[in-house]
């Protein structure tokens, strides 16, 4: 791009109910000569394999038009011709994960074409997560960018609660805790309705925002539920098998064990079916995950075998099956996607991202607040790999350029 | 006739059988018990504690079918939940200290 | 008289009872056994999980198909839910920590 540094500013647009405001605010902008060039960016949080990435991309492509639109007619009322309106989807060739990552893509893009200022919409949410905005301008605060966000009337949090709370999220929770709640009471008894709905409301206003992240739909959630009762016996069976294995390793007077950290990347979705894979991957013996950093997932492997069989990926795929049907789940295992590695003992192709290598005398803890702590693992992740290994900080660079469109 | 009170073999019902039962999971907590004292470090504990909260919430079941006192098992519901409570509280507490949710 | 189905329904109990009995067993052992904490936690979420499976399994087959038996079974799915994430989080605290984990050759701890 031609464009000089503080000529561009780049929007990221996601569906909200300020958006058009948020675009008419950046018109304004343009027309008092602040910025000749507006990039409308939808930053994906889906990527383009997804059996319903072509829906997602859709409906992404129909609201950066819809913003394109807007702003292309607000400077014309304004009278100013000649303005640039760039539109853009990007990372859609993996998924998203907290703010770091959107952050992270967003200054990618703006490094890439000069941009040297964003405008965030107030309501920007993503992932439907409402805790986002703060952490993400927090990520971007750290770089070069120019941060604001577009000062339109925001709804009170009264009426942002009300108008949540009378969605489908709401409902949904509703109704599964009165169920629980009639599961165990007596639902024929006037008490326990009174009780029960009372309790029910609670936890439905407290709750609805954080236990679910995307709203129930209707051919898909039935279908879920039904994919992973079939799941269940599977891994049931999985479970009894594998925990005999570990049995008579343990009851073994010899217990010859091999223990090692891997690092496995995984091609699952955030939230629920990272929390589903993750899970199995514990429950399945042999195998434990430690810690999801975004996608990749440190698991402790107790015996080689236990570890081939993560690397097979059986699980990733029964958890793509279950969430995003069948022909999702065919897929090449994370060992012939090269998804692996080993971070201990003979074999070890990484570095172990633990600052400490001192065997295990308890340190302070890396960080003393919660909400950083989470953002700024990568970056942490990175030097302490730099001290205890150098080969770890490539690898760690090699993760973030990943992330370049 | 309920299945508690059906014989297993020579007089003993399953009644008798799960009560012995318990008294089993319990010899066994005492060996987790062991790990949650030694240590050597907190999480080692915590782990311990988990384990044995698990197991307290078998027992309080069996005890309930085989004594038929079904209220045991509102009492176990209540145990696991705060079991599961406990082990994140803590185990968060001591990453972010002060910072539990 | 105890017709037949009861029998099955009895030696089930028993079984169960047994098997999880079992599986406690090789949790403990584990626990007490299993050189580091990471490993540890295997054991006391898988081992432990499905002895707690068959164990209120059993309570479930004695109690019937009521409200309470159905309680059970509730506590049987939530404990399988919880457990892991359990040993999850406390090794994920482990692990932030930094406490590596042990490989073969290193000291017992």
């Amino acid at each position: 791009m031609a464009d000089s540094g503080g000529d561009a500013v780049v929007v990221p647009v996601e569906a909200t109910p300020t958006l058009r405001a948020t675009v008419a605010h950046v018109a304004e902008a343009v027309a008092r000569g602040e910025f000749s060039t507006i990039h409308f960016v939808v930053l994906a949080s889906w990527r383009d394999e997804d059996p319903q990435g072509a829906d997602r991309r859709a409906d992404a492509e129909h609201v950066i038009d819809r913003a394109r639109v807007w702003a292309e007619t607000d400077l014309e009322d304004a009278g100013v011709g000649g303005t640039n309106v760039r539109t853009a989807i990007v990372g859609t060739d993996d998924y998203l994960f907290g703010p770091s990552d959107y952050a992270r893509r967003l200054a990618a893009y703006a490094d890439e074409h000069g941009v040297g200022t964003v405008v965030l919409d107030p309501e920007y949410t993503p992932v439907g997560n409402t805790t986002l905005l703060q952490p993400m301008e927090f990520e971007l605060s750290s770089t070069s960018l120019d941060v604001r966000e577009a000062p339109v009337e925001r709804p009170t949090r009264r009426e942002r609660l009300l108008t949540e709370a009378t969605g489908i999220r709401f409902a949904a929770v509703f109704g599964v805790s009165l169920l629980f709640y009639f599961v165990l009471g007596d639902p024929l008894y006037w008490f326990d309705w009174v009780t029960g709905v009372a309790s029910a409301t609670i936890v439905a206003i407290t709750l609805s925002r954080i236990s679910l992240d995307h709203e129930p739909s209707f051919p898909e959630t039935p279908l879920r539920i039904l994919r992973g009762a079939v799941y269940v016996p599977v891994l049931l069976f999985e479970i009894v098998k594998s925990n005999l294995l570990v049995a008579r390793v343990i009851l073994d007077p010899r217990l010859p064990i091999d223990p090692t950290m891997n690092r496995v990347r995984v091609l699952v979705g955030g939230g629920l079916p990272l929390m589903t894979l993750s899970n199995s991957i514990t429950l399945t013996p042999g195998t434990l995950t430690t810690r999801a950093r975004d996608e990749n997932l440190y698991v402790h492997s107790l015996i080689p075998s236990a570890r081939d069989g993560l690397f097979d990926g059986s699980l990733e795929r029964w958890t793509r099956f279950i969430y995003y049907g069948r022909e999702a789940a065919r897929l090449p295992t994370p060992r012939e996607r090269d998804d692996v590695a080993i971070l201990q003992g003979p074999e070890a192709t990484e570095a172990l991202p633990i600052a400490q290598a001192d065997g295990g005398a308890v340190a302070d803890s890396p960080s003393d607040d919660a909400a950083e702590a989470v953002n700024r693992d990568a970056d942490a992740g990175s030097e302490a790999d730099a001290d205890a290994d150098a080969d770890a900080g490539s690898e760690v660079d090699a993760d973030a350029e990943v992330t370049d469109e | 006739m309920s299945v508690v009170d059906a014989t297993v073999v020579a007089g003993y019902t399953v009644g008798d059988f799960l009560l012995a039962a318990s008294a089993g999971f319990v010899l066994l907590a005492l060996g987790m018990l062991y790990r949650a004292v030694k240590g050597p470090t907190m999480q080692d504990r915590v782990l311990a504690v988990n384990v044995l909260g698990t197991n307290t919430v078998v027992i309080l079941a069996m005890l309930g079918a085989a004594l038929s006192e079904p209220t045991f098992l509102d009492i176990a519901l209540i145990y696991a939940l705060l079991n599961f409570l406990m082990a994140i509280a803590i185990s968060k507490f001591t990453v972010e200290r002060g910072g539990v949710l | 008289m105890i017709d037949s189905l009861e029998a099955v329904r009895m030696w089930l109990v028993v079984g169960f009872v047994l098997v999880g009995l079992f599986f406690t067993f090789v949790s403990m052992t584990g626990v007490i056994r299993l050189p580091d904490v990471y490993s540890r936690a295997h054991t006391a979420s898988q081992a432990d999980t499905l002895g707690a499976g068959f164990a209120l399994a059993a309570v479930a087959l004695v109690i019937g198909w009521d409200g309470a038996g159905f309680k059970t079974v509730i506590l049987l799915f939530f404990i399988f839910l919880t457990n892991p994430t359990a040993a999850h989080g406390i090794a994920r605290a482990a692990f932030e920590q930094g406490i590596v984990p042990w490989t073969e050759g290193d000291e017992r701890r």
